[in-house]
């Protein structure tokens, strides 16, 4: 049954307003620019109203009587007083019995302050000292009931016993760890343990969980949001779904799925990148394993200023490191795993170096093979560094390990060999970056699969010439740039992909292009529909043809191999160029001399 | 006859199918590096060593060749994907097959040789051609 | 059949626990021993309210009242009154050593001045058949309201009768039913609250002991004026006998067609569901209970709108007492007029303008007769105490009343003459509450006794409001360290002023009345307070942390011969002396548990 919104005036501390009927007190006062004190109120939840703080007085008449505004509905012509001595006394007593139980926390501290409460006159026995103690505000149980619908967790306890716990004191199976327990707790008193990772990774890092609708990165194309399936609570529990009733053009559908679109392209650019080699399979490196061993990415991240600490470079307790070593080489150029330099990272290595000198005090190690500066100011920026003190060990670390001196704190041992001076060398140091090899894409087998284009040795895809073509795969049509082809930096890869997209674009402007004349075909009337050839091809040129029963090759696909050529019992294949006829007749020419 | 051929100064007839993207490439590059390769081998192009129709080896060998030379990329490295491949399971089926005919299958040699291994080029050839020597010109019944 | 005699047998739960049933069973084998049964009933009734004297027998129609029976009793009595047909004197009631025996019930003080409306058939039928119910009139007042009353002129008549709810709220009855019935919507319940939590009091089981059908019409009634088809009794779980008997009611109701569809053969249909408490006092709140009903933890929410429009499961609810729903029928059978010519006030324009009807009260605590009583509204404390109570046990001075339980009050000696109805008392700082009185004399100490009550407050909180959680344990705490000596003038001031605080913001009644006590105890007996904490001492010794006992050492060896009795019931190993000899406490070891006190036979230990 509809009923339509009224409007009411009220009157709060002498000031008339005009809200919707039915608003709380709160809420009007709000909207009246008046502030009532609150400890337990949240905007995403129906008011609770039990610390009683935002207690008002309501004159009725000749009657007057005390309610919470938080949850007080308002009428027409109700006169509120938020702040009559007796509303003052009652807040003052209030604040009095919250301070005395829980002295430290801030959020209290804080109310106590403006309420003008300083020493309380009470003393009481279940006063809790920490500063992320629990001040029974049921604002966990409340989302968690209502807006997430997991209903995790709950009050325990009568009384003076009462407190939120989670069911027989374990971890809940019920939970999705969505997180807005901690989010909308006043005193940090929950906290999200991430599971994933014990130790080391950054993900440790973060107060609280990243929100299960935000926008990857700061420079993601297009900058629009996308909702984490396994995060999102609506998508797991159908509660929640506040997100779509913030946005205002209603732009957020959790219906969307995955589309698979059919597109026609005369020409396709692979530019499927790289992976990093994973430092774990080297696991005397400790990565995974040791707090404060990071890889190249880590670090950057952390570098970053959008980051996980804002861009200041920290372990993992938080405390500025005092060395930090910088590996290199780990699984390049290393016969146990990738036999090729990874070309980069030696300079983002330097880059390390130079940024942790400037951020913090820290020593730095840099532990190399050889230093490949090739670029344009790549060795004058080595130069620098080595003027910046930055010490340079030439050799291959052996190991890393944990050491703790004295009963200090544990920091990491660098065992490594410094080929210059021709000793082992054991580094105590903080934080330890590795530079890990650039591999190929995981799923570069698939696409080299799906597209028939070939990968050199290394598992990158192969182009056409090293030197002279290494845009170009043998597949006519098919080009590739950038990792995908071999470890490359930034220059390199710009340049490459426009040589790409230029080649591409020249080929789309011609209209015609001119294809190589070595091409298999097959003479119709010799061909006796054994279908030998189907499968010889690797570029799926052949095909059968249903209706004249014989096999058919289609001239742009064909690469003129001459694989079939040679298969067809028939003879019923010429290859143009390499026909049968040509090659005998050479080896008559050269055999009979 | 063929005594009479050792004795006067026989050199052997080596036809050699070179796969165009490496080992014709290789032989290239053996050249371009003044290697010394055997001067019996008479080299034939083909795209892959996978356009090496069988019955080219046994024509050839009905031609005058006392040895039969294939070149091709490294398996896995072929430039079609999968040429060398079927290069062979030919030779090796037909290897089989020249005994039979009286053909030593010695004579019939399958390498491997990349475009930038021009030294491994010159020192096949020249253990081919040695080979050869040994096993002596082929005889055929006419 | 007719029977000569019937032996009304009290089975309220007070008789039953001390043997009542055995004693019904000794009686028919007795009187079938005799030959008697087809002349003699025995009926087992709900408690007759002179639990004080139980387990209770009274012969009809004679109206012979016989007290403190043991089955043992049984042969002698039978043989003499029903046989001989002489009542036994030895099992009548005596006022007092000197008086002789009362053989008729309508005699005795005790039962003179109440007037029966909500209790009318207490003690006359047996509460497991419903014929006896209907035979007394019972279903006539559902009959009148279905056949000759429309909905809105029953709840009229409810409304002009002045009924106000006797759970303890005191709101008008009628403008709550009024209330509830312009709130539109087609699901609507009602609840009848009989979760009774106030230590001590036993009214509301009584009364569904006695006459459960008494209840079940009154909801029939009130569902009707109402529009509601589905009632819930919230009962506690501690009344098994209750449950028992209000189950059997409720099914034997049903089987007349007095439950269900198409009641006396109308359109009216109406079924009860029976829900059983969890041991909570705070579920006796309206709000609570409805949560409790719904399976959620027993807290109460704030009532800024009300239960009649948003209740149970969100839908309209109303919420009335076990005594008001008991009221109805003989308002709708008996009129308004007649209820409105018992209690004090004028409601004819304004239902809060008085006090009408009768109240059952438990009468507790010093007086010589405790039992449950049910008096008109007017009738002053002084009546109650001494007319009906019969005055103070052991000739000691009476020093306060307390009414209401927990959520209640202290009455000083001088208002004794205060008229009790809702106002009045209220006027006073009390409240009357659901009916708890008890009565405390001299050797009470009304600090010990607002501590009592405190502590029953602060431990069933249920701990959502900080006025409430923290606040009573905090007015607790102070309490405590009174009680031991630790208490200052200031903490006097802290616990009135936090006292105010908690009454003014509490989430719900609980808490906003748990001061109570404490209040009118600062108020009227300020001097005891201020001795225990400038003297340190309590006036009335019951605060044993504050005395000092020690041992009349002539006595102990004269009249006690050094009986050890004492030492033996120390804890602390703090008396010392010879068997034979006198004793003594050593100061410095007690802990003043009192337990020598209490043990010796000689009064041989002297408190100060």
């Amino acid at each position: 049954m509809e009923r339509s919104i009224r409007m009411v005036t009220v009157n709060i501390d002498g000031k008339k307003i005009e809200v919707a009927e039915d608003t709380t007190i709160l809420k009007a006062a709000e909207a009246a620019g008046i502030w009532i004190p609150s400890m337990c109120y949240s905007d995403l939840l129906e008011p609770y109203g039990v610390c009683r703080l935002c207690s008002v007085e309501v004159i009725r008449g000749k009657r007057s009587r005390i309610v919470t505004a938080c949850n007080y509905p308002v009428r027409e012509g109700l006169t509120v007083n938020t702040n009559s001595d007796k509303v003052k006394w009652i807040r003052k007593i209030l604040m009095e019995l919250m301070y005395s139980r829980w002295p430290n926390v801030p959020v209290v501290k804080e109310m106590a302050e403006r309420l003008e409460v300083t020493k309380p006159r009470f003393v009481s026995l279940e006063r809790d000292e920490s500063e992320n103690a629990c001040i029974l505000c049921g604002n966990c149980v409340n989302i968690c009931r209502d807006v997430v619908k997991a209903s995790v967790l709950s009050f325990e306890g009568i009384g003076i016993e009462r407190k939120v716990v989670l069911p027989f004191n374990e971890q809940s199976e019920t939970c999705i760890s969505c997180g807005a327990c901690a989010y909308v707790c006043p005193t940090g008193h929950i906290k999200i343990k991430s599971l994933e990772t014990e130790r080391g990774a950054l993900q440790d890092f973060y107060l609280g969980p990243k929100s299960a609708i935000n926008i990857p990165t700061l420079q993601a194309v297009p900058r629009v949001p996308v909702i984490d399936k396994n995060s999102c609570i609506k998508m797991q529990t159908g509660g929640c779904g506040i997100c779509s009733e913030f946005c205002e053009p209603g732009a957020i559908n959790y219906e969307m799925k995955d589309e698979e679109v059919d597109i026609e392209v005369g020409q396709i650019l692979v530019t499927t990148g790289f992976n990093l080699f994973d430092p774990q399979q080297i696991p005397q490196y400790g990565y995974g394993r040791l707090d404060n061993v990071y890889n190249s990415l880590d670090f950057e991240f952390m570098l970053n200023s959008t980051g996980p600490t804002g861009g200041t470079i920290q372990c993992k307790d938080g405390s500025e490191p005092r060395a930090v070593g910088i590996i290199h080489c780990v699984g390049s150029r290393d016969e146990n795993y990738k036999k090729y330099c990874s070309r980069v990272c030696c300079m983002y290595a330097l880059k390390f170096a130079h940024l942790v000198k400037d951020r913090t005090k820290a020593e730095v190690y840099q532990f190399y093979i050889d230093m490949r500066a090739f670029g344009k100011g790549y060795e004058e920026f080595y130069k620098r560094l080595l003027d910046e003190g930055v010490n340079m060990i030439r050799g291959k670390v052996a190991e890393i390990t944990e050491e703790s001196y004295n009963g200090n704190k544990p920091h990491l041992l660098v065992k490594c060999e410094d080929t210059l001076i021709g000793k082992f060398r054991e580094i105590p140091v903080d934080m330890v970056i590795l530079c890990p090899a650039i591999e190929p894409a995981q799923d570069a087998a698939k696409i080299k699969k799906i597209l028939s284009i070939s990968q050199s040795p290394d598992k990158f895809f192969l182009e056409r010439h090293p030197k002279l073509d290494p845009i170009s795969t043998m597949t006519d049509g098919i080009f590739i740039a950038g990792c995908a082809q071999g470890p490359k930096d930034i220059p390199d890869s710009v340049a490459q992909a426009s040589a790409a997209a230029a080649r591409i674009l020249s080929l789309i402007s011609l209209g015609e292009v001119s294809v190589d004349p070595i091409k298999a075909n097959v003479i119709e009337e010799f061909c006796s529909g054994c279908r030998i050839c189907n499968n010889l091809c690797p570029y799926t040129a052949i095909s059968f043809l249903e209706d004249k029963k014989i096999s058919d090759i289609n001239e742009m696909l064909c690469k003129g191999c001459g694989t079939c050529v040679a298969a067809c019992p028939a003879s019923a294949i010429t290859g143009k160029g390499f026909t049968d006829e040509q090659i005998l007749a050479e080896l008559e020419g050269l055999l009979t001399v | 006859m063929s005594e009479e051929k050792k004795q006067n100064g026989w050199n052997p007839k080596i036809a050699a199918f070179l796969c165009n993207w490496c080992t014709y490439t290789g032989a290239d590059l053996a050249g371009v590096s003044r290697l010394k390769s055997s001067p019996c081998v008479r080299i034939i192009r083909v795209m892959c060593s996978g356009r090496v129709d069988p019955s080219f080896i046994l024509k050839a060998f009905k031609k005058g060749a006392d040895g039969i030379f294939i070149g091709g990329c490294h398996i896995g490295d072929c430039h079609y994907s999968e040429g060398n491949y079927k290069t062979l399971r030919r030779i090796e089926f037909l290897k089989i097959f020249l005994e039979d005919f009286g053909i030593d299958p010695k004579r019939l040699r399958l390498e491997w040789i990349s475009a930038s291994e021009g030294d491994k080029y010159a020192a096949t050839t020249l253990d081919f051609e040695k080979q050869i020597r040994e096993l002596g010109p082929l005889t055929f019944m006419n | 059949m007719a029977y000569r005699t019937y032996l009304m047998v009290c089975a309220g739960t007070g008789c039953v626990a001390n043997q009542s049933i055995k004693i019904k069973d000794t009686l028919i084998k007795e009187l079938e021993k005799k030959g008697l049964q087809d002349e003699v009933a025995v009926v087992t009734t709900g408690c007759n309210g002179f639990c004080g004297v139980g387990p209770i027998m009274v012969v009809q129609p004679d109206g012979i009242f016989y007290q403190l029976l043991k089955s043992s009793d049984i042969p002698y009595l039978v043989e003499e009154h029903l046989i001989k047909g002489r009542p036994v004197k030895k099992f009548m009631y005596i006022p007092s050593e000197k008086e002789p025996p009362i053989p008729k019930m309508s005699d005795i003080d005790f039962f003179k001045k109440q007037v029966l409306i909500a209790l009318r058939n207490r003690g006359l039928i047996d509460p497991e058949k419903i014929e006896e119910y209907i035979a007394r009139g019972g279903y006539s007042g559902l009959a009148k309201a279905l056949t000759e009353m429309t909905p809105d002129q029953v709840i009229n008549e409810v409304k002009k009768s002045g009924l106000r709810g006797r759970g303890g709220g005191g709101f008008p009855t009628g403008i709550k039913w009024e209330t509830m019935k312009k709130v539109p919507g087609d699901v609507r319940f009602v609840i009848c609250n009989a979760d009774e939590g106030d230590p001590g009091a036993f009214m509301d089981r009584s009364i569904i002991e006695s006459d459960p059908h008494a209840v079940i019409e009154g909801m029939l009634i009130g569902a009707y004026g109402m529009g509601s088809t589905q009632g819930y009794v919230y009962i506690r779980n501690e009344y098994p006998i209750a449950l028992e008997r209000l189950l059997k009611a409720i099914a034997q109701a049903k089987e007349y067609g007095l439950l269900g569809e198409n009641i006396f053969g109308t359109d009216f249909k109406f079924d009860i569901r029976i829900i059983r408490g969890a041991g909570a006092f705070v579920c006796g709140e309206s709000t609570a209970l409805m949560a409790s009903i719904q399976g959620m933890p027993g807290e109460p929410r704030a009532k800024y709108v009300h239960t009649v429009e948003k209740g149970l499961f969100d839908f309209p609810t109303c919420l009335n007492n076990v005594e008001t729903w008991a009221n109805v029928p003989q308002i709708i059978q008996k009129g308004a007029e007649w209820f409105t010519q018992i209690g004090t006030g004028d409601v004819t324009n304004d239902p809060w303008g008085g006090s009408k009807g009768t109240k059952v009260f438990s009468l507790t605590g010093k007086v010589v007769n405790t039992g449950l009583v049910e008096v008109p509204m007017g009738i002053t404390l002084r009546e109650i105490i001494y007319d009906i109570g019969g005055g103070i046990k052991d000739g000691k001075k009476i020093k306060a009343v307390q009414t209401g339980g927990p959520s209640g009050g202290f009455i000083p000696e001088s208002m004794l003459d205060l008229p009790v109805d809702f106002d009045e008392l209220t006027k006073v700082g009390s409240m009357m509450g659901s009916g708890g009185m008890i009565i405390a004399d001299e050797d009470n100490c009304i600090v010990d006794m607002a501590k009592y009550f405190l502590n029953f407050t602060q431990e069933e909180s249920c701990g959502k409001c900080i006025p409430c959680r923290e606040g009573t344990k905090r007015m607790y705490d102070i309490l405590e360290n009174i009680s031991v000596g630790k208490g200052t003038e200031e903490d006097l001031e802290l616990l009135e002023d936090l006292s105010y605080m908690v009454v003014e913001s509490s989430l719900c009644a609980l808490g906003g009345s748990a001061p109570n006590p404490v209040l009118t105890s600062l108020k009227y007996f300020k001097d005891e307070y201020l001795t225990h904490v400038r003297e340190k001492k309590c006036p009335a010794k019951a605060c044993r942390q504050l005395n000092v006992y020690t041992i009349d050492e002539e006595i102990c060896a004269t009249v006690g011969h050094g009986c050890d009795l004492c030492k033996k019931s120390c804890p602390d190993f703090a008396i010392f002396g010879e068997t034979k000899k006198a004793h003594h406490i050593d100061q410095m070891k007690c802990h003043k548990c009192g337990a020598c006190y209490d043990a010796c036979n000689f009064k041989a230990i002297k408190v100060e």
